[in-house]
């Protein structure tokens, strides 16, 4: 299957969700899938990918704080067996007062390490996540500040010691 | 009690251990010798670079991004910039793709020695540490000859190369082919493909099957050393690989089964060297004449990616598999909207933890070395020190001032008093 033919396939399937296809400048174009779907339907669309490839490779969460929402895209590598693959960006949107987004670990059990960093750096709320605890954060980070948020939940200026360029850490008094 | 008497040991490895390189932190569950669970933690070895980098631009975050990772600092650069280049539309001059190329493909030889080495030592074989590792300096020199640093050679900018490769450098380089192939290389197949010591040790230990590897997204050597066939550079068709006739190596082509067990990992990397070196010479031989930066100068880059708005994806295969860099670019600002990474190991990580279940105890160290963990690479995000309840985090100046004090509470005649060393402790007055 290459791109036109899964652009088809999956448009079909999902009408709603918005499909583009990037290519980027010469001499050596590479195509890629972005596609916007309603969290609503979001789970069901993973669901239809795995059914096109089993095979399917899950590559990442990208989260991100976008203002008044957290944006999830997920890179797929789909069909790597045939030669050239097809690489897919499928993103969804969350409201940050209602973060909750369905977890794909029951479709791609390689997404839970994923699901567990973005929970603690973004503050999503994976619904059924299999393993919520904390992966690289240690235990007795705070709870409710989530690192990689821009707003009043990130990281508090009081929090911040050590940084900034080493020769002036600390040591400008006396 | 039905007279059975069974118990679980809980051993933790880690975060400091002697089998492993790199902080990290597996505990693992025993049934006698048997492992039936494995649980990771990580995040000894953050560095918040992600919350640094928001106060970074796109070219400084360049220098950073080759930070993360001594080993594959040329592929965290090159990945990086792949992206920004998609993001923003920037054609990349033909002689610069090739570049990229040969320093990508020393990196991957330089590396693959580096693990030979380690696995050579986790197993007790420690000549073959010292010897591969000898080899090794062979491509340390290229590469420094080149970018004037053992790491962090710094070769990548957005759109080009910042350092060309001259006719020195190519004879120095095809130098170097020739004393591998002659040399080095007939050593380590000996040892990796013949030794029967070695194959007995690592012959069905840590094996992953494909169908874990498929399942938990494994990378690199490890996928390849199960049967998975893919690879960044030929599944992508990045840049000019194709026309290298790059192909994903597995075992299958030198012994004749796949079985995923360590043995097969260290034959991929074994299959990697040389497709390394025919790369090189392939790329040395093709390549043209011409420009290596796409924009000379810098500060006119930054203004050209200032007008950039988009987001682009950055993938390649680094020495330890497929590495992705996400950049999103936002209209007037300098700085990217969000700079997203993942490293190969990470899914690695929990495709070893997930294959270990049911081995040995004993091959903990070996299965663990065989995938070339790099935790430095995985640890990236977030975090910063807190004071948490009435918990506090000591900084190296009061650590300091307690060793004083205890040393002066254990022996209060010293006279001496505690020199002002390094810019990182500024004592004062007050000690």
């Amino acid at each position: 299957m290459n791109v036109d033919e899964f652009v088809k396939a999956f448009g079909e399937r999902f009408p709603e969700a918005e499909i583009r296809v990037s290519e980027n400048k010469m001499p050596h174009p590479k195509r890629r899938v972005w596609v916007e779907i309603h969290r609503e339907k979001f789970h069901d669309a993973m669901g239809f990918i795995k059914e096109l490839d089993p095979r399917a490779q899950f590559s990442i969460i990208i989260g991100m704080d976008a203002g008044d929402k957290l944006l999830a895209k997920y890179h797929m590598e789909l069909f790597w067996e045939e030669g050239e693959s097809i690489s897919l960006i499928i993103g969804t949107s969350v409201p940050k007062d209602d973060p909750k987004l369905p977890t794909v670990t029951d479709v791609f059990p390689s997404a839970l390490p994923y699901e567990r960093e973005n929970q603690e750096f973004l503050g999503f709320v994976f619904e059924g996540i299999p393993d919520p605890r904390r992966l690289f954060l240690p235990d007795d980070f705070p709870e409710g500040i989530y690192p990689l948020r821009l707003d009043e939940t990130g990281i508090k200026p009081e929090m911040v010691k050590n940084a900034g360029h080493p020769y002036k850490i600390g040591g400008a008094k006396k | 009690m039905n007279g059975r008497l069974e118990y679980w040991v809980k051993v933790p490895i880690g975060p400091i251990h002697p089998a492993l390189e790199e902080p990290e932190k597996f505990i693992i569950t025993l049934d006698g010798e048997r492992i039936i669970h494995v649980d990771v933690k990580l995040g000894y070895n953050l560095r918040g670079l992600e919350w640094i980098a928001m106060r970074r631009n796109y070219i400084q975050i360049l220098y950073l991004a080759e930070r993360i990772c001594g080993i594959c600092s040329f592929s965290h650069n090159h990945t990086y910039s792949r992206a920004v280049e998609e993001m923003a539309g920037i054609q990349v001059p033909e002689r610069a793709e090739y570049i990229r190329v040969i320093v990508g493909e020393l990196e991957r030889i330089h590396s693959h020695l580096l693990n030979l080495g380690v696995v050579g030592h986790t197993i007790g074989y420690d000549t073959v540490l010292h010897l591969s590792w000898l080899a090794r300096e062979r491509v340390m020199d290229i590469l420094e000859a080149i970018g004037g640093n053992r790491v962090n050679y710094s070769v990548n900018m957005i759109g080009g190369v910042r350092r060309n490769i001259e006719e020195k450098h190519k004879r120095a380089i095809l130098d170097m082919v020739k004393y591998y192939r002659n040399e080095v290389m007939p050593k380590i197949e000996e040892i990796f493909l013949y030794d029967p010591t070695v194959e007995a040790r690592l012959r069905d230990a840590g094996v992953i099957p494909k169908r874990i590897a498929i399942e938990y997204s494994a990378q690199g050597p490890t996928a390849r050393g199960s049967g998975v066939k893919k690879d960044v550079r030929y599944n992508e068709k990045l840049s000019v690989y194709p026309d290298l006739g790059v192909k994903p190596v597995t075992p299958k082509e030198f012994t004749g089964v796949v079985k995923g067990d360590v043995f097969d990992r260290m034959v991929v990397r074994v299959g990697e060297l040389w497709q390394s070196m025919d790369t090189i010479e392939r790329a040395i031989d093709q390549m043209p004449e011409g420009k290596i930066k796409a924009v000379p100068k810098d500060n006119a880059l930054l203004f050209q990616l200032k007008k950039a708005d988009g987001e682009g994806i950055g993938r390649y295969e680094a020495p330890r598999g497929e590495l992705i860099h996400y950049v999103k670019g936002q209209k007037g600002k300098d700085v990217p909207a969000k700079w997203k990474m993942r490293e190969p190991t990470f899914p690695n990580l929990f495709a070893i933890a997930r294959a270990l279940v049911g081995e040995q105890v004993a091959d903990v160290p070996v299965a663990i070395a065989s995938i070339d963990p790099c935790l430095s690479c995985t640890d990236r995000v977030a975090v910063i020190d807190a004071n948490t309840g009435r918990k506090k985090i000591l900084t190296e100046k009061d650590l300091l001032k307690l060793s004083i004090e205890k040393t002066r509470e254990l022996n209060p005649e010293v006279k001496a008093k505690p020199e002002v060393i390094g810019v990182g402790c500024p004592r004062g007055g007050a000690l």
